[in-house]
């Protein structure tokens, strides 16, 4: 008996041995597959069901679900579910020609009644949306973005291919699609029915979704890996692959698997630190510069308990941007002195400088009790946090670093826990990219007593159809801002993009903006 | 022997419930809910996230909460995950497998490696068997699991090409048993050597302990070889605490290892807890530590089953 299991041990071994060296079977050999890696997962594969609302959501849902823009990093606009786009009624409506050739991934075409019939529903108080706020900014909506009975929704379809959306104030589709467009996506809404509303995010049809979009779903092993297979009829194109498979794992092994060939690209644009940027390098891999930033870094003030213009002032003096930039950046960033993201059409004249002995008085016009003050980062951080802390203890703000996960870090903050702490966000080309959402009733993170002044002036930009009356308006509010220094402007930093040495068109920089033109990706042989 | 598995069952009741409301109060005490990563951080207005708190349940009050947890516990619903919408039973029997795959091949190998060494650098103490498995012993404690993943990608993946550095299948779908196999020997390499010192360890001290005992020197003066004698005596006399070791894995085996999981890209339960956590999915957390509470009470349950089969001096008392 003994004699006889060591032998079949080894056999077995050996079997399983052969069959590991086995390659692909041929079915799989003539897929040509992307295989791309993400350090997050999404949720809800219902694009207006995600918790999260993430960038790692959103990047999904632009392969499944179709969008009317391509928005390209510097700001500028392509054609997609939208062949082009006009402004009308002196800015209050914009008209949509969608592309005839659209279609979801069951053959229907794509009509505006689609849009227009989706944005309704979304709309519907009934209907147990998240992130109905996006609709907000349609007239016939309240400030959730619920429809308002008895008003016309601005959402409707002129003609087959012809979408009409109309706002609350003038905006030219430009701006409404650099603000909104990758909050609003078509749904197949012939293949949803008569269902209820209220019952719309339980169908299983958001288990297997159908979209329009460039790639449609094949499976799923929910949060860590989704394969996607490529749209042949897409209207910009067919991509240049069978399938994407794109799987969740960690930030330390995207650039590993890239150059050992296991991945062909991650997301989002193959960002790369310095360091990475340069073992890129010696593996062989090209490595591209970033022009337009992607990344803005602030320190959110609680303007309670920091009550004080002239101590939140003197914080913004006492730091060091330039050294808390390069700690974080390494080169790849500038520093600001306002949220206005720098090279689109909006400018300030303000400038940064550190001024320890100015902050020094205005903590003594402020009337600083010398209290020590609560600074919550992410450990991720906790250096910046503590060259922070090194700058401020210089001109006598004692300051504690308490770390923290992403939600405790918002939840403090909206709780008043906190008295500052360090975010980040993918800046925008508009200019109130960065304060619209932060300076409401709804949404006062700050904390600031009086919105007021704030609104206003939000208000008065918002409606502006005017560049040159406009870009005054932003001005003075810009000196508002720097006045009252609700919250500090850090930097503004780009970022090193490694290339995939399989995978040719990709444009890198507008990853970082939640779309990608996978209808351009064409994997190369071999 | 059935009276005894009766009570030890009966027993482990209040202790899984004790678990569960443990667990839940942590989740309760760590502040923000997965309102708070709502939206683009920050931006989020108090109307969407009350929506969100309402359509989740979450404005009800804690033991509310609970007992309604504990009901759908009762009745086989784990609940909907916060991120996905799915429903947690089925997404942790979409991870089981895999992790059930990968820790267990790891577990498995370590055992196939770690008892002959253990039993040999016993047997020879100050031997070369002896000194590798002291230093397999100090790679595995010394060496944290994140390190040795990255040591193994780029040593076997980036520098010699052999194995692949992430994913379970090289097209995301099953694609042959030689393409599972190939993406699996990395991984389960490192649960495996993480998990080797441990037993290497326990191995030899017990057998150590056992050559030291009276019948040991009986059974040489009988005239037995030292392989029969190491194997039929030694061995079977350090059983316990050699099967204890690898028992106590069973509950790693199924909640998977959350470190090589989530490098590698493994869709298994430990990268399921880990992405829960992060993004405060309470009801996937719950599941999670339901499947594994279960796991290290039964487990328990079966240690103490196999110690009477593997040692005549263990009895269960009746009553």
């Amino acid at each position: 008996m003994k004699r006889r299991i060591l032998p079949l041990l080894l056999a077995l071994a050996l079997v399983l041995g052969l069959a590991a060296c086995a390659g692909p079977n041929q079915e799989e050999a003539a897929q040509t597959v992307v295989r791309c890696g993400l350090s997050n997962a999404w949720d809800s594969l219902m694009p207006y069901n995600s918790p999260s609302g993430s960038n790692y959501s959103r990047i999904i849902y632009d392969k499944i679900y179709d969008r009317l823009a391509y928005v390209h990093a510097d700001g500028t606009l392509d054609p997609r579910g939208a062949d082009s786009w006009e402004s009308a009624d002196g800015g209050l409506t914009a008209l949509f020609h969608l592309s005839e050739k659209a279609a979801f991934h069951d053959g229907t075409p794509v009509t505006a009644q689609h849009w227009a019939d989706t944005i309704a529903l979304l709309t519907d108080p009934d209907c147990p949306t998240l992130g109905r706020g996006a609709f907000s900014v349609l007239a016939g909506t309240d400030e959730t973005g619920a429809a308002v009975e008895g008003e016309s929704l601005g959402a409707q379809a002129v003609d087959t291919y012809t979408l009409k959306l109309t706002f609350k104030t003038p905006t030219t589709p430009e701006d409404f699609l650099l603000d909104k467009n990758r909050e609003y996506y078509v749904l197949p809404t012939h293949l949803i029915g008569d269902t209820p509303a209220s019952e719309v995010m339980e169908l299983e049809l958001w288990n297997a979704p159908v979209g329009s979009g460039p790639c449609s779903f094949v499976s799923e092993v929910a949060g860590s890996q989704i394969v996607l297979a490529a749209n042949p009829d897409y209207q910009l194109g067919a991509p240049g692959f069978d399938q994407l498979v794109i799987t969740v794992m960690d930030k330390s092994n995207l650039l590993t698997s890239l150059i050992a060939g296991d991945l062909d690209y991650y997301a989002f644009g193959g960002n790369a630190s310095v360091e990475d940027a340069q073992v890129a390098r010696q593996a062989g891999l090209e490595v591209l510069e970033g022009t337009v930033p992607n990344t803005f870094y602030e320190l959110m003030l609680n303007n309670a308990s920091i009550p004080s213009a002239e101590i939140r002032r003197a914080i913004g003096l006492a730091l060091d941007k330039d050294a808390l930039c390069l700690q974080s950046t390494q080169g790849l960033g500038t520093p600001t002195a306002t949220d206005l993201t720098p090279g689109t059409a909006y400018t300030s004249p303000f400038t940064w400088s550190r001024d320890v002995e100015q902050a020094m008085e205005l903590l003594r016009q402020g009337g600083y009790d010398g209290r020590t003050y609560k600074l919550a980062c992410t450990s991720n951080r906790s250096g910046l946090a503590a060259l922070m802390q090194q700058n401020l203890g210089e001109a006598g703000i004692a300051v504690e670093i308490v770390t923290v996960d992403s939600a405790t870090l918002f939840s403090g903050m909206s709780e008043g826990k906190y008295d500052m702490a360090i975010a980040s966000h993918t800046p925008g080309a508009l200019p109130l990219w960065f304060t619209a959402s932060r300076f409401t009733q709804d949404n006062n993170i700050f904390h600031v007593s009086d919105l007021a002044p704030y609104t206003e002036y939000i208000s008065q930009i918002q409606t502006e159809q005017d560049t040159a009356v406009k870009q005054a308006l932003v001005e003075r509010f810009q000196e508002l801002l720097v006045s009252e220094r609700p919250f500090i402007p850090l930097w503004f930093g780009t970022t090193l993009h490694v290339q995939s040495p399989t995978v040719e068109g990709i444009d890198y920089p507008s990853s970082s903006f939640c779309n990608e033109n996978v209808w351009d990706w064409v994997k190369q042989p071999g | 022997m059935t009276r005894y598995i009766r009570n030890r069952l009966v027993s482990a009741v209040p202790v899984f419930f004790g678990i569960t409301i443990l667990v839940f109060l942590m989740l309760q005490v760590v502040p923000g809910t997965i309102t708070d990563l709502m939206g683009e951080q920050g931006v989020s207005s108090a109307a969407d996230k009350a929506a969100l708190e309402a359509s989740l349940g979450l404005d009800r009050p804690l033991p509310v909460r609970y007992g309604a947890w504990l009901w759908d516990l009762l009745r086989g619903d784990l609940g909907n995950s916060y991120a996905s919408g799915k429903e947690v039973s089925g997404l942790i029997a979409q991870r089981i497998g895999p992790s059930l795959l990968l820790t267990g091949s790891g577990v498995l190998l370590a055992v196939l490696i770690a008892v002959p060494l253990g039993v040999l650098s016993a047997w020879k103490p100050g031997s070369a068997w002896d000194r590798a498995a002291g230093v397999l012993c100090l790679v595995s404690f010394g060496v944290p699991g994140f390190f040795l993943c990255l040591v193994g990608i780029f040593v076997f993946s980036v520098v010699l090409g052999w194995l692949p550095s992430q994913g379970m299948y090289a097209s995301g779908v099953y694609a042959g048993l030689g393409d599972l196999l190939h993406h699996l020997i990395l991984p389960a390499g490192v649960v495996c050597l993480s998990g080797l010192g441990d037993l290497v360890r326990q191995t030899r001290s017990a057998c150590l302990e056992t050559l030291g005992e009276d019948y040991i020197t009986t059974a040489r003066a009988k005239g037995l070889s030292e392989g029969a004698v190491m194997v039929r005596h030694v061995l079977r006399g350090s059983l316990i605490p050699v099967l204890t070791t690898v028992l106590t894995h069973i509950p790693h085996i199924i909640g998977g290892s959350v470190v090589v999981e989530r490098v590698f890209g493994w869709p298994g339960m430990g990268s399921l807890l880990f992405s829960a956590i992060f993004s405060r999915d309470d009801p996937v957390i719950m599941g999670v530590t339901v499947v594994i509470a279960l796991a290290v009470l039964l487990t328990n349950l079966l240690l103490d089953l196999i110690y009477g089969l593997a040692d005549p001096r263990v009895r269960y008392e009746e009553g």
